[in-house]
């Protein structure tokens, strides 16, 4: 699903250059759950922006389903992302001028989808928010708006779900409450879920952890991942 | 996600009213100036017509071939002949008056109306023929003159008329002939049967025409290289000095305050723009980490601002075309004529100027938008895609250029305000930066408030001087238009100003002189000098004789002109070569007015032969002199030192101002002194007065107009910052300042910015001026210590209002609604 090989990452400083990413090889395979974690500057988010596509890498390549994103310029890399890449934020990044039922609906209507308000809706209803659908994310709590934010990653039915930090911004219930919609979904749609984070609680949900430090990889566990709800979140049928 | 949606939601995200705003104003304010010149330049034109009482007119003292009236007719055009000359006019019991006598043919006047009356001082009635054949109409002051009334006969050369009507007003009484003496108006047919006009007599013969422009100019273009010498095409500017300068001159400025608008324009869509685009940096990284391909935001963003564009074309046309409805209500009424129809162009050049600034002003950072990074959804401290401010600048600087050319069609102007504008923005970002860090500097050494305005202004280094530039630009173009309007405003006021004499007396005898000063002081006119009169000729330059009248051949011909001597420089004439002669100089000297010396060939040093009558005069030319052939005092072309004249014989001439009332003094005048002329010029005088009145009240609109718009041009500077001092003061209030430690630093901040805008604006706008003034309005210019008080002090309380306006929510709202908000 997803490889790496040799990934570097470097940024020109005044002072020369600063390797952020040093070699990583790693493999994700499909429905594997990925949480990359380590200390802050330790490269994690640098990673996860190279897997996604957002970023360009220095050295090395990043293959998801077998195609090379270096190859692809960034309108290809975008085009990837509309198939098969879904996002869910440390900051949410909802839009501010759009309504939650409109900020679910953006990936569909990217994807030229039929009747992109019912789905977004149902999403929205599956998140629990299906009584916020009109309002905007600054009527919205940080778990609401989170929560709309994974609505809006899952609406496209993407075969991978990148998580930066998705519990960073969140107070430990709110963000337990998130974490289990997040598997929950994750599960449902059978998606492969890589996500970053420097929560041990998080980190131990996933299937394989991977450990950075100073930007090479130093830890490849895979584990049991507990995948029973860790609070009495409502267990929603979606879609 | 089609463009009119998210056009809609970012609507209602309030992102987009800016934007918008700018665009509907900088149409309503194009198409509105537009309209409102057009119109008012049309009915400018109508009256300037009025007062050749045609669109046209061909003057000549010999006869005018009668087939150009008759190529007139078949061009589609309509005609008329005039007639002009000065003449006996007798009464039955043979008093006798010399009258001005325009002979007009029946469709005369072509443009604007004949105002007469049944009695001589009776009820005015308005028509636009001339009198019938055998009947005459009198200016109301000959029936005294003549003891007549309507209904008794007068005779002109050998005709006997019947007095028909007093004639009290006609559209071109201002031109030509200036009535030497009170007018007669007569029918063209009686002229054969008054044997007054024979070969030699003079005469002015005038064929008028008047039609659709479409059918007027091939017919003018065509006569005007057919013209041989003596015969003259007629226009405002060679009609009416005074009137031809104050409408080029108005013209010029309503050009230029409508340039200047689209720069304000042009300057507030770039910022709102600019602000636009910042705000939708993550809004497109958002979009691309979900998979839109760039050239699909370009699209959505094309799409959008092509909407925006038809939105604010739309509405601000409606806009501009309530404003100068509204102009027209409020102020048709002094207008001396119906405005005329703006017709479509305005509104193209609103839709063009819509066109214009999206693709030059809005495009750039919008389309820089598909270049965003999608890595900023992960890192939001990551910078926006590098602004290519000096592309940006230049293409602005091209559509300014581009719009001002083709709205003024004039390049000089466009150059100059231009050359202004460029002058402001280098000095301005350079001296901006020097300020901002003089600034901190003495903020340093200050307390808190002042420390935090300062240092809030400097960390902003680079917006700042933005800022200041932006600011700058727009008061310097306030500047420039208080400046040019009232150094246009006094000069015409200047002109003409209370008590400038209306009537001049020609051929005063040299007995009379005293008796005439006598007479006039006693009636307490105000009078000039009387200054001696008379004919020369010049015959030779330097030995060599000069070609006479007609003749062909180059060079200077023969010129006949008034002489007359003097001690001293006349009052209002200027030097601007030689020497001034010592008051008891007995030298053969003589000062020659500048245009005649050019017409001459002749500078200082030059030996010129006078003929007058038949005797020769040998004189030096001694200085050059400029003279101010508006300013209705006596002038002369050739001035003397007295001994060289003292011999010969003269006449005398003066000018003197009747006020208005006091009319019948010319009656007794008459009486007492037959041989001397009167010109009446208090008709002109009058005539010059309304149009430049109603043209202040017109540049006066405008100035009102292009005032709102540098206002919003300060708004939109004002909001582009106030998203990072929003947040600063709710950060600071956060940590515990007090409101009215973040307010102060707000206005600290502000009236800096406002200071240093202002001071740069005062420069720049006296620089600006003086280019304008000298090379584009021919006027002249001085330093106006005034606007360095003025400009400063209203740009510290401007910018600093605005900006504590537009902060004000930092201190009256919680801090965490603020922060939660941006």
């Amino acid at each position: 699903m997803i490889k790496t090989e040799n990934l570097r990452k470097r940024v020109p400083l005044a002072e020369g250059e600063l390797e952020i990413l040093k070699g990583i090889d790693i493999e994700i395979k499909a429905q594997e759950s990925v949480a990359i974690i380590g200390a802050s500057g330790s490269g994690k988010s640098t990673l996860l922006g190279l897997l996604a596509g957002l970023d360009v890498a220095s050295e090395g390549d990043v293959w998801i389903d077998g195609a090379s994103l270096a190859a692809l310029d960034e309108d290809d890399r975008a085009r990837l992302r509309a198939e098969k890449v879904g996002f869910v934020f440390q900051s949410f990044q909802l839009l501010p001028s759009l309504t939650a039922l409109e900020n679910v609906m953006l990936p569909l209507e990217l994807h030229g989808r039929d009747q992109p308000d019912n789905a977004a809706r149902s999403f929205l209803q599956r998140v629990g928010l299906e009584e916020r659908v009109d309002h905007y994310p600054s009527q919205l709590s940080g778990g609401e708006q989170q929560r709309v934010a994974i609505a809006r990653a899952f609406a496209a039915e993407p075969a991978i779900l990148f998580a930066d930090e998705p519990t960073g911004n969140l107070d430990t219930a709110t963000g337990a409450h998130v974490i289990d919609l997040l598997f929950e979904i994750n599960r449902e749609q059978g998606t492969t879920l890589v996500l970053v984070t420097h929560e041990q609680r998080l980190a131990d949900r996933c299937e394989r952890r991977l450990r950075l430090h100073g930007g090479a990889l130093v830890g490849d566990e895979s584990g049991s991942a507990r995948h029973e709800p860790s609070s009495g979140a409502p267990h929603l049928r979606g879609v | 996600m089609t463009a009119w949606r998210m056009l809609l939601r970012d609507w209602r995200g309030g992102e987009l009213g800016v934007l918008l705003a700018a665009l509907v104003v900088a149409v309503a304010i194009v198409s509105g100036i537009s309209a409102f010149t057009s119109r008012l330049q049309s009915s400018l034109e109508q009256e300037s017509h009025r007062f050749l009482a045609a669109d046209s007119a061909v003057s000549s003292s010999r006869e005018l071939p009668e087939e150009w009236i008759q190529e007139a007719q078949s061009s589609g055009l309509q005609t008329a002949e005039l007639l002009l000359f000065p003449s006996m006019v007798f009464a039955d019991d043979e008093t006798m008056v010399l009258a001005s006598v325009k002979a007009a043919s029946d469709t005369y006047p072509l443009r604007g109306e004949l105002v007469f009356s049944r009695e001589a001082f009776g009820e005015l009635e308005r028509g636009s023929e001339a009198p019938a054949a055998g009947t005459v109409w009198l200016d109301s002051r000959l029936f005294p003159l003549l003891s007549v009334d309507v209904g008794d006969t007068v005779t002109v050369g050998d005709a006997s008329l019947r007095v028909a009507a007093a004639l009290r007003s006609e559209p071109d009484q201002a031109s030509g002939f200036l009535g030497y003496g009170p007018r007669l108006l007569m029918n063209m047919s009686d002229i054969p049967a008054t044997n007054v006009v024979q070969p030699g007599s003079r005469v002015e013969y005038r064929q008028l025409f008047a039609g659709k422009p479409s059918l007027l100019q091939p017919f003018v273009e065509a006569l005007e290289p057919r013209l041989v010498s003596g015969q003259r095409l007629l226009d405002i500017d060679n009609s009416q000095r005074g009137i031809g300068s104050a409408l080029d001159r108005a013209e010029s400025f309503l050009l230029l305050a409508g340039s200047l608008g689209v720069v304000l324009a042009g300057v507030a869509i770039a910022l709102a723009a600019r602000r636009f685009s910042e705000r939708h940096y993550d809004y497109v990284a958002i979009l691309k980490s979900l998979g839109a391909e760039s050239g699909r935001i370009n699209r959505l963003y094309g799409a959008s601002l092509l909407m925006l564009g038809t939105f604010a074309t739309l509405l601000g046309g409606a806009l501009g075309w309530a404003l100068q409805a509204l102009f027209f209500s409020l102020f048709g009424d002094a207008l001396p004529v119906e405005p005329g129809p703006a017709g479509p162009r305005p509104y193209i050049v609103g839709a063009a100027t819509a066109v214009v600034c999206l693709l030059a002003f809005a495009w750039p950072p919008l389309g820089r938008l598909s270049s965003a990074s999608p890595l900023k959804v992960l890192r939001r401290d990551l910078p926006n895609a590098v602004r290519r401010s000096a592309l940006d600048n230049g293409l602005g600087l091209v559509a300014v250029l581009g719009l001002m050319l083709w709205y003024s069609g004039d390049v000089e102007l466009t150059l100059a305000v231009l050359a202004g504008l460029t002058a402001s923005v280098a000095l301005a970002a350079g001296a901006a930066f020097l300020l901002l860090r003089g600034g901190r500097l003495a903020g340093m050494r200050a307390g808190s408030i002042w420390r935090l305005g300062m240092a809030s202004l400097q960390r902003n280094g680079g917006a700042n001087t933005l800022q200041v530039v932006i600011f700058s630009l727009a008061i310097m173009l306030l500047l420039i238009l208080v400046l040019v309007r009232t150094s246009l405003l006094e000069e015409w006021q200047m002109q003409l100003p209370e008590g400038t004499p209306n009537h001049f007396l020609l051929n005063i005898a040299p007995e009379d002189v005293n008796a005439v000063r006598e007479m006039l002081a006693d009636e307490t006119v105000l009078s000039e000098p009387l200054y001696p009169m008379i004919r020369g000729r010049v015959v030779a330059i330097n030995g060599d004789e000069l070609g006479r009248g007609d003749d062909a051949g180059e060079g200077p011909r023969e010129r006949e002109s008034n002489l007359t001597w003097s001690t001293a420089l006349p009052p209002g004439n200027i030097l601007v070569d030689g020497d001034w002669w010592a008051p008891d100089s007995r030298e053969a000297l003589v000062s020659v007015e500048e245009g005649m010396a050019e017409s001459l060939q002749v500078g200082v040093g030059d030996r010129l032969r006078y003929l007058v009558g038949a005797q020769p005069l040998d004189v030096t030319v001694a200085s050059i002199r400029r003279v101010d052939w508006e300013s209705m005092q006596p002038n002369f072309f050739m001035v003397f030192p007295p001994a060289v004249l003292q011999d010969l014989p003269a006449t005398f001439m003066t000018s003197f101002y009747l006020p208005p009332g006091d009319k019948r003094f010319l009656n007794g005048f008459i009486r007492s002194y037959p041989t001397v002329t009167v010109i009446e010029m208090d008709v002109v005088i009058a005539q010059v007065r309304a149009i430049v009145t109603q043209v202040s009240a017109a540049i006066e609109l405008v100035l009102g107009v292009i005032l709102v718009a540098g206002a919003l041009v300060l708004i939109a500077g004002v909001q582009s910052s106030v998203d990072t001092r929003m947040h600063e003061g709710a950060v600071l209030r956060a940590l515990g300042a007090g409101r009215g430690l973040i307010l102060g630093g707000v206005v600290i901040e502000f009236a800096a910015l406002g200071l240093f805008a202002g001071l740069l604006a005062t420069v720049s706008a006296e620089i600006a001026v003086y280019v304008l003034q000298t090379r584009t309005l021919d006027m002249s210019y001085s330093v106006h210590p005034e606007i360095w008080m003025l400009g400063p002090v209203t740009a510290i309380l401007m910018i600093g209002m605005l900006g504590v306006w537009n902060c004000r929510r930092v201190v009256s709202s919680p801090p965490a609604l603020v922060l939660r908000e941006l």
